[in-house]
Parts: structure tokens; sequence; C-alpha cells
């Protein structure tokens, strides 16, 4: 349930920049809009990963303490 | 007069290799990109997983790169060998970007792919990393050209006819750049193979994570596919609604068709949301409307309205009327071109020469037109309704199932759970296929819309084509739908033969290591029992 409602929140987010996108740019300088979004794309794709490296080495360390802890 | 037959066998030609050929394209486009975010990420962090992933994703690229290099080939030659008229008429404009894009694809393309592919030991990481970027650059630079191409046909901007030398001439590079229609088709396109790529590494990775292969170099992939994705498929509808705002101005018979707005209606215009449009009779059947929606959309206001086939039907004929005096100036000024009397004559109506020309098909002696030519030439300005209405239904359709695709993707990706969730892989699977259909069904949207003209109001498809014969036009298109479909079957067979292979390198089991060692970090990861499990 709450991922759906996530789902719904973050979809409607996304109807929202659309909408607002669309109104704003009807003749927008989309050849500018094009190179500034492509970077902004391929790096939040790319810092993306990196937070899933974060992610997972929280997760980890979280283990290891837990484990350590059992273990004392 | 050219054949009928010929002129339809030239179309489907063109519009056969133009599909297969942007069965290929789109990935290209949107993959480059993925790999430059991914060597990014190896280069800034140094983890050897990520090159992996470049190093594996980049073969997939170039199987792909090379078949989409093939099968583009072909088209740039038929514009000279089944639309010599159409060359003759607008290559001194429609020559330049297309040289351009030979430039950027044949040079700066190729030449940094060869380097991103051999270049690993080679170069530098930083100067590996420039090359990957300039890679995605150079592909999607080509695909500008071709597009400003494109779109001069859609909407011919910076070009004058020139009644002397009886051909289009360039008036002005920046406007024939700067289109508003370039402008948003060249986005709009370029982002959607940003979709593709970001479907197909989402699909193929969850290919790994169901099987439990290769799973952290899979969860890093979709990760990064999901965040691209959705971010781009939020560009690709953003410009969709560019395109249209475009279109409902420059082409108001292509967006008539693509609503299936037979008659003009007051505002608020309502969306024919479902419909069976008949082209015979002019109606809709089973329509299913939402109020107001269609001023909405393609005039940003709810007062706001554009015309339906009657309205531009009408136009049309007047604008026949004003053309045939046109296309007489013309036929008197081949025979004297110091014709002053027939010069002025021509400025006079020439805004409307294409239309004088629509109307040749059915009277070639113009001296002889009559009202039934004349209304037969305005109802052919229209395009096929039922094709282009359902092109778009199923283009936009696709478009809103892959929003909602990956704003899911996202939030199972960024708690990483995404690897649990079955049914979601799953579906991801079945997804790699709906980004090509959506890109096939907006070209179909383009093209079929852009009818009756090869140069929109300007030069009409029936006097585009060359004067071949039915049996030799058969023959090639027998012989390109045989070769194409073969290069289709290859990229398949190659495809998913080094996805079933997998990754190589350290850590993944086609690797030189028998038995895998850590590729996430450069420094050591903690103890044995809590080492991470790189192969799932």
């Amino acid at each position: 349930m709450k991922t759906f409602a996530y789902f719904v929140l973050f979809l409607m987010l996304a109807v929202v920049v659309i909408v607002l996108a669309a109104l704003l740019g009807a003749r927008g300088a989309w050849y500018f809009a094009w190179m500034v979004g492509t970077a902004m794309i391929v790096l939040i794709s790319a810092a993306s990963a990196a937070l899933l490296d974060a992610q997972e080495e929280h997760e980890t360390a979280s283990n290891v303490d837990a484990d350590a802890g059992s273990r004392t | 007069m050219i054949n009928g037959t010929v002129v339809e066998l030239s179309r489907i030609q063109f519009a056969a290799t133009a599909l297969y050929h942007f069965l290929f394209v789109p990935l290209t486009l949107g993959l480059s990109f993925l790999l430059a975010a991914m060597e990014t990420v190896y280069v800034t962090t140094g983890k050897l997983i990520y090159r992996q992933m470049t190093q594996f994703w980049g073969k997939l690229f170039m199987i792909n790169f090379a078949l989409g290099v093939a099968t583009g080939l072909t088209m740039e030659f038929q514009f000279g060998t089944n639309w010599s008229f159409y060359s003759s008429f607008v290559g001194d404009i429609f020559g330049a970007p297309l040289a351009i894009e030979g430039l950027m694809a044949f040079f700066m393309e190729s030449t940094f792919v060869g380097l991103m592919v051999f270049g690993w030991e080679r170069l530098s990481k930083g100067q590996h990393l420039a090359v990957t970027w300039l890679v995605a650059l150079g592909s999607n630079l080509s695909a500008l050209w071709i597009l400003i191409a494109n779109s001069f046909m859609q909407d011919p901007q910076g070009a004058v006819f020139d009644p002397t030398t009886m051909r289009m001439q360039l008036s002005s590079f920046p406007r024939l750049v700067f289109s508003p229609d370039a402008q948003s088709k060249f986005v709009h396109t370029s982002i959607a193979g940003y979709v593709t790529a970001a479907i197909f590494v989402a699909g193929v990775s969850a290919f790994y994570l169901l099987r439990n292969r290769h799973t952290e170099l899979a969860k890093r992939s979709f990760r990064m596919a999901a965040l691209f994705g959705v971010m781009a498929t939020i560009g690709v509808i953003t410009l969709g609604d560019a395109l249209g705002f475009v279109d409902a101005q420059a082409q108001p018979t292509k967006l008539a068709a693509m609503e299936g707005l037979w008659r003009s209606e007051a505002a608020p215009m309502p969306f024919n949301l479902i419909a069976f449009p008949d082209q015979t009779k002019q109606e809709n059947h089973a329509v299913v409307q939402v109020p107001a929606l269609l001023s909405l959309l393609v005039t940003h206001s709810l007062n706001g309205t554009v015309p339906g086939v009657d309205e531009l039907e009408q136009q049309a004929a007047l604008k026949i009327d004003n053309g045939i005096p046109a296309v007489e100036a013309l036929q008197a000024l081949s025979k004297h071109p110091n014709d002053a009397a027939a010069l002025a004559e021509f400025k006079m109506h020439e805004q409307d020469l294409g239309y004088g020309f629509l109307v040749q098909r059915y009277a070639p002696d113009l001296e002889k037109v009559t009202p039934q030519d004349i209304a037969r030439a305005a109802r052919d300005c229209i395009p096929p309704v039922a094709a282009v209405f359902w092109s778009f239904r199923l283009m936009v359709g696709f478009g809103l199932l892959m929003l909602a695709f990956f704003v899911l993707a996202v939030l199972y990706s960024l708690r990483n759970r995404v690897q649990e969730k079955v049914w979601f892989l799953n579906a991801a699977l079945w997804m790699i296929p709906v980004p090509f259909l959506a890109n096939e069904a907006g070209w179909l949207v383009a093209e079929l819309g852009r009818q009756p003209w090869t140069v929109y109001g300007m030069l009409p498809t029936w006097m585009s084509a060359s004067t071949h014969s039915v049996g030799y036009m058969a023959f090639s298109l027998t012989g390109f739908i045989a070769v194409y479909t073969a290069f289709i079957i290859v990229e398949m067979y190659l495809m998913v033969r080094a996805i079933r292979h997998g990754p190589d390198g350290p850590g993944h089991e086609n690797g030189p290591a028998s038995r895998p060692r850590p590729v996430l970090a450069p420094r050591p990861l903690p103890a044995a029992p809590h080492e991470m499990n790189l192969e799932g």
C-alpha cells in the first residue's frame, strides 16, 4: 500500500513537471534544453549508481556491527 | 507523368528501410550516453565494476551500431535513385544538412567509436572517458542533422523557390537549423532514444536478476537505467507536446488527422480519446471524448481552436486556385526565361505554387482544369486519418506506460529491493519491445501525416519520384526487405548471444579469474562472512 501511494505520488509529480514544462516552453530553446538536460540526466544517473554503492556499503557495515554485537 | 504504382512502391520502399533503420538508431542514441554515465562513475570512483559495465553494454552498443550504420547507408542513396525530382527540386537545401550528417557520422562518430572499443589499454582513464562522451555527442549530433533535413520537409524554413533555376535555394541557414520543428523534433527523437536504451538496459538487467547472474552489475545497471529513463520519459512527453504545438501551426492537416478532427468546432474543443475514423464519409464512429482537452493540448489555452478537415479542404481549394497561375507562369518562364510578365505573375502567386502542382495530378494541362479536379486535389490534402490517428494514440499510450514503469522502477531501485520483485522484473523483460514500437508509431505519425507532400505545401509526393518501372521497384523492394530482415535476425542473434554470455572480467563467470573476487571497491571489503556476493 505504501509503495502504491509513493507510486501515485511520484507519478503525479512527473505529470505536474510535464504540464509545467509544456506550458512554460511551448516554443522553448530546445537545443539548449537538450544540452543542459542531457548533462543532467547523465550526471543524476551516475550519481544514482554512487548512491547504490553507498547504500550497500552502509548495509554491509550495519550487518558487520550487528554481527559483532551478537558475538559479544 | 510518373506511374502512380511506382510512386507508391517508392514510398513503401523508403518507409520500409526507414522503419527498419529506426529499430537500430534509438538504441545507439541513448546507449551511448548511458555508457558515458557508466564510465563517468568508473573514472570518478575507480570501481572496476563500472568499467565492466561500460565494456559489457559497449559490446551490445557496437553490435547495434554496426547494423544501424549498414541499414542507414542505403537511405541516403534512395533520395537519388528513387526520388530524383525531389532531389533536384530541394537538393540545394536538403544536401547541406545531409552532408554534415555524413561528416558527423563517418568522421567524428566512427573515429571515436574505434578509439572507444580499442582504446581501453592505450588511453588514460580521462582520455577514454572523453572519447566515450564524444561518441555519444557524435551519434546524437549526426541525428541532429538528418532531423534538420527531415524538419525542412515538414516545415520548409530558410528556403526560397528560384523560378530561373526551377529549384529551391537556401536563403537562411540559421532559419533552417533553428526552425521550431527542427528543434522540438530533434530533442523529442534524441530523448526517445534515451528512453529506448533505458528500457533495454533495465530489461536485460532484469533478465540477469531473475536468473541470479551478474547481480551486482545488473543492480547497478538497473538503477542507472531507471533514473536515466524516468527523466528521459518526462522529457520525451514534454517535447512531444511541444512538437504537437508546433505542428498545430505549421502542419494543420497532420494535426487534424492525428485528432480525427473532421469538422471545425468552437472552443473548448474535446479530445477524441477513442474513435474509428472513416475517410470516405469524413466522420468518426464509436467516439469516446474528453471535454476541452484538445484545446488545452494543442493551443495550451481553453479558448484556442484548430481547424478541422472541412475548413482545411476549403482553404486548400482556394490555394489551388491561386497556385494554378503560378504553375502556368512557371511553364511560360521555362520556355522564355526573360518573360517579365510571366515573372511578375509568378511572384503574385508563388506562395501557393505547391498547390498548383497538386492539381496537375488530375489535370496535367492546367487550362483544362475543372472544379471537380480542384475538389479532388483539395481532398488529397488530408493525410490517411485512421492510420495517423491510431499511430499517434499507440505512441502516446506506450509513452505513458513507460513513464509508469520508470516511476515504479525508480521506487524499487532506490530502496534497493528491485531484485526481490520478481513480477516487476518479468514486466521489465516484456517492456523491451515497447519503446521500439513507440518509435515506429511516432515516425508513422510524422511521415504519413505529412502526406500528400514530400515538402509540406511545396512539393507533392506524386511528382517527387523517379521514373522507374514497376518491375524494377518491386524487385528492389523485395531485395531490401529480405536483406533488412536478415540484418534484424543477425542483430537479435548477436544480441541474445552476447547477453547469454554476459560480461567478461574478474568477478564474472566468463572472466579470467577461476574464483570470483571483489570488483566493487579498490580498497578491501569487510571480512569474509560479510563479503558481498558478487555473483548472486
